[in-house]
């Protein structure tokens, strides 16, 4: 068993000023006190970055900003995968204390990006597609228009995923956004690739999330309740031709977390899910089987997905609102069911909540993600 | 409209100009796999491949109208799409003609072109692939 034993994460903001390890470090510190754990009882870390090496010329940041929170002498791996770089991090961390390699890990996600130089996102500058003119949000956009195509998945549905996003981010004192967004403004805001709105792609933002996961024994010793039961890391299939409509690597890899954890979607009190982009979450409730292939954008527009729903789909604001810090998104979702399961969650606590899934994806090759994460854990 | 001079955005992708523009892949000589873009090896069952045409029409899958501001000077707004080759079991991701940015709907047929649009890596003019609606018959 692999226990979470303490989070922490920093507000995520546009404004901040400041750098790489200022924000990490203060998430790794928040994560190590919420745990009660000296530094020296750290086996090792795994630290997740994505843009540094691009942005700054920043590399093997891991350690040095662990040197500021007396992590030294210890295993350190730095970690670049794209979204799932933070949830690759927890993936090597779980394996090795599941392992028994280590007693307890620091699993740290932390990205700088609000620069200007940064630009729109791609998946590689050299790749074929990428110079066809292939942007993130492009890649989305297909797949809205073959889901509308297929489904009759509407505009109000996706931007139904927008309004609730943004009553969830009113409720998280770290999220970007904490504004009420209708869906009639979601749909009037600029076109950014069609059919999708500027509020319907997802905000960059700087930020750090950080996670100390450990042994059973450990988590007695700390009193620490929540378990990951299961994480599942996967790259893409690439299959020819690619269907935009239903994403087998994200169905597989949910069916591959939930037989590894024993349950299914029927048990699930919670989801943070890699809401990119407003059709994003609703392909994904479908491949999580939240709902039936198709169903994804009535079910967004039945308020099922909303807290107090059958079941709430990112509470926390989720990267539409929360913001989009890319290393520190897949940490971040796990210390937010983390604080669900405690019952920490404040405002936006999902009641009795015992079981919940956090999904992320990265990366973008032939018409499927190079990379995509499910966990699930429980108390 | 002429490509004489100019170099293409990429090598292997395609031959010929205007309206005599084709795509090139790859098949595997063991599977018979086809592949675009062209790859030396079959990613399936590492055996060489031999490059292929893959001719120049096919059916349009999805498309989107890009409306922010574009890479490698492409103009604003412009198109991209997902195109099923009409001969080859294939689905393309592929630059959508900027004469007809508005005009694109899915299962449209569709002709493949090529021509001055945008610059490379270098900032060089270059020439690229696209697709533009069917002349109909």
């Amino acid at each position: 068993m692999v226990a979470i034993l303490g989070v922490g994460t920093t507000r995520f903001t546009q404004k901040l000023e400041r750098t790489i390890v200022s924000l990490g470090v203060e998430a790794a510190r928040g994560a190590l006190s919420d745990a009660g754990l000296a530094p020296a009882r750290i086996d090792g870390a795994f630290v997740a970055n994505a843009l540094g090496g691009m942005l700054f010329g920043d590399t093997t940041i891991g350690q040095t900003l662990l040197r500021d929170v007396g992590l030294r002498r210890l295993p350190v791996v730095n970690v670049e995968n794209a979204c799932t770089s933070g949830s690759s991090a927890l993936w090597l961390a779980w394996n090795a204390v599941h392992a028994g390699q280590m007693e307890a890990a620091l699993v740290l996600g932390v990205e700088r990006m609000c620069v200007p130089s940064l630009g729109l996102i791609n998946s590689g500058r050299t790749e074929i597609d990428t110079l066809l003119g292939l942007v993130t949000p492009a890649s989305f956009a297909l797949r809205a228009q073959r889901h509308m195509h297929e489904f009759g998945t509407t505009r109000e549905q996706m931007a139904a995923v927008v309004e609730k996003s943004r009553r969830h981010g009113a409720l998280n004192p770290n999220a970007l956004f904490q504004r009420a967004e209708t869906v009639a403004d979601v749909l009037a805001g600029p076109a950014v690739a069609d059919p999708l709105t500027r509020s319907e792609c997802c905000p960059i933002a700087d930020g750090a999330s950080a996670i100390v996961i450990g042994s059973d024994r450990l988590a007695r010793e700390l009193g620490a309740g929540v378990r990951i039961d299961s994480v599942v890391l996967a790259s893409g299939g690439y299959e020819n031709p690619a269907d935009l409509a239903r994403w087998d690597t994200d169905s597989e890899t949910a069916a591959a977390a939930y037989a590894r954890a024993g349950i299914g979607p029927d048990d699930l009190d919670l989801v943070e899910c890699h809401d990119a982009f407003s059709i994003a979450e609703i392909l994904h409730c479908e491949a999580l089987g939240l709902c039936a292939p198709g169903e994804g954008g009535p079910l967004a527009a039945s308020g099922a997905t909303a807290l107090g729903g059958r079941i709430p789909v990112n509470v926390s604001g989720g990267l539409l609102s929360r913001g989009h810090p890319v290393a520190a998104t897949g940490v971040a979702q796990i210390a937010e069911i983390a604080a669900h399961l405690r019952g920490t969650a404040g405002a936006r606590q999902v009641e009795g909540a015992k079981v919940g899934l956090a999904q992320c994806m990265g990366g973008d090759l032939a018409g499927d993600t190079k990379s995509c994460t499910v966990a699930i854990l429980s108390r | 409209m002429s490509g004489d001079t100019l170099p293409p955005f990429a090598e292997g992708i395609f031959t010929g100009d205007g309206a005599l523009t084709k795509l090139v892949g790859s098949r595997c000589a063991l599977c018979g796999a086809q592949h675009f873009p062209a790859r030396t090896h079959c990613p399936d069952d590492m055996t060489e491949t031999e490059t292929v045409s893959l001719g120049s029409s096919g059916t349009l899958y999805s498309a989107t109208v890009i409306r922010t501001k574009p890479p490698f000077g492409l103009p604003a707004p412009y198109a991209v799409g997902y195109v099923d080759l009409d001969a080859h079991p294939l689905r393309i991701f592929m630059l959508l003609d900027p004469a007809h940015t508005e005009d694109f709907r899915i299962g449209m047929p569709l002709d493949l072109r090529s021509g001055l649009l945008g610059v490379g890596l270098g900032g060089e003019p270059c020439i690229r692939p696209y697709f533009t609606p069917a002349l109909k018959d």
